[in-house]
């Protein structure tokens, strides 16, 4: 069993890799193949979400991972909303993450109203990284706050991916 | 990279720690123009919707297995709507098992994705569609349902087909809907009605719909996707109850297969 619970882990991982890298690689086939040297590119704050995701994407009571994302860049001090539509009964949860492992980001939920949302908010080993778990109460639309806080010269790309079950 | 190195980092960042949001204020004014809310819309898939449904019980998924035939011709915007449609049947295929059904659907997406001229990213998808249904692997079809739709609308941002864009999202969304308004005309509850409630989802479909340029929009099937979503729009609101009656479930239901017919037929 305990065998089979890391070739799941792992088999989750590898698809989420190259989840993350397909679009870049899709894009290449487009290019001119003549070119010496094509690299795929990689969206590094979702490849850090996923990674923090993955082990919510498996057992029993796993999560489904959406392809659909959000992502952008910000400034540190800055803070962005990010509109989604809930339904109630489903289980949600939020992984939001930029590349630099200074930053420290933080998320928070809020209704159509603008009232804070009671939700689990978890933070990883690493402050760049943040997590969200919420059950609505009410299916409608929700206002995810994203902040990035610390001392960091330069924006940072953000991407907030997101799963239900 | 090596794998057990790699594999313990991950398990690393599984040891997560419970704490409060950091400067989290009670409440935010929506209405501030100081703050900035992220354009792009994610619409939710229609098994998203369903998930929450069956929680109240089993539901009849497979009387919404549609096979309809589609004629293409050089709308490009009807096909990206048609593209949408068909992936969204996708999803409810799978949600019914039917793996004939989800077969057909893999053959579409890449004959809609030849038209549109993006079959080189979606093939593959298509063909894990069409392979997965054949071992009724439901969940390897749903993750490439979900791929393939997302692969199409980055694509078309790449090729510049950005109008065509909203139109595969408001497909999709369209499908769902009809197929879950039409499960819950046959079987009404007001806990179940309560995932029609999306008011603010239709207005910004519509705001997109509305900010294509009129050469998107050619064909008598596009006024009357303005005039449906407007319909919808007032329809999918809760009452002072914070219920959605059973006859704005029926017009719902009405309004968003007459528009799916439409599209077909047009």
């Amino acid at each position: 069993m305990r065998v089979d619970s890391r070739l799941a882990r792992r088999s989750v991982m590898i698809a989420l890799l190259v989840g993350a890298i397909y679009p870049a690689l899709a894009q290449d086939s487009s290019e001119d193949r003549s070119s010496d040297l094509i690299l795929p590119e990689v969206d590094e704050a979702k490849l850090i979400a996923q990674q923090t995701a993955m082990r919510q994407l498996v057992g029993e009571e796993r999560y489904v991972l959406r392809e659909s994302s959000w992502g952008g860049e910000i400034a540190s001090g800055k803070v962005k909303l990010v509109q989604a539509q809930l339904f109630k009964r489903n289980d949600y949860r939020f992984w939001l993450a930029v590349p630099d492992r200074r930053a420290i980001v933080s998320l928070s939920i809020y209704d159509g109203r603008g009232e804070q949302v009671e939700a689990q908010i978890e933070t990883g080993d690493s402050t760049n990284v943040s997590s969200l778990a919420i059950s609505p109460e009410q299916t409608g639309v929700y206002y995810l706050r994203i902040a990035l806080h610390g001392e960091l010269a330069l924006t940072q790309r953000w991407s907030l991916i997101y799963a239900y079950r | 990279m090596n794998a057990r190195l790699c594999f313990s980092s991950f398990v690393l960042v599984g040891l997560l720690s419970t704490v409060s949001a950091q400067q989290a204020p009670k409440h935010i004014d929506l209405s501030d123009a100081n703050l900035r809310v992220v354009e792009s819309t994610v619409i939710p898939i229609p098994l998203e919707i369903f998930a929450s449904l069956d929680k109240l019980g089993t539901q009849d998924w497979a009387k919404q297995v549609k096979a309809r035939e589609i004629k293409l011709d050089a709308n490009r915007s009807r096909t990206a709507m048609l593209f949408g449609l068909v992936v969204s049947d996708g999803f409810i295929a799978v949600q019914a098992q039917d793996k004939e059904a989800v077969r057909r659907v893999g053959r579409e997406v890449l004959r809609l994705s030849t038209s549109l001229g993006v079959v080189d990213s979606v093939e593959q998808h298509a063909n894990a569609i069409v392979s997965a249904a054949g071992v009724g692997n439901w969940s390897v079809c749903r993750k490439e349902l979900d791929k393939t739709r997302q692969t199409v609308l980055k694509k078309m941002s790449e090729i510049r087909d950005e109008e065509l864009v909203g139109l595969v999202s408001l497909g999709g969304w369209l499908g769902g809907t009809e197929a879950l308004a039409a499960v819950l005309k046959q079987n009404y509850s007001v806990e179940g009605s309560d995932l029609l409630n999306q008011p603010d989802l239709v207005k910004e479909l519509r705001k997109e719909f509305d900010s294509l340029p009129a050469r998107s929009k050619r064909g008598k099937v596009f006024a009357q996707i303005t005039r449906t979503l407007e319909h919808l729009e007032s329809l999918m609101r809760t009452d002072a109850r914070g219920v959605i009656s059973e006859g704005k479930v029926i017009e719902i239901s009405l309004s968003t297969n007459n528009l799916v017919a439409a599209i077909y037929e047009s």
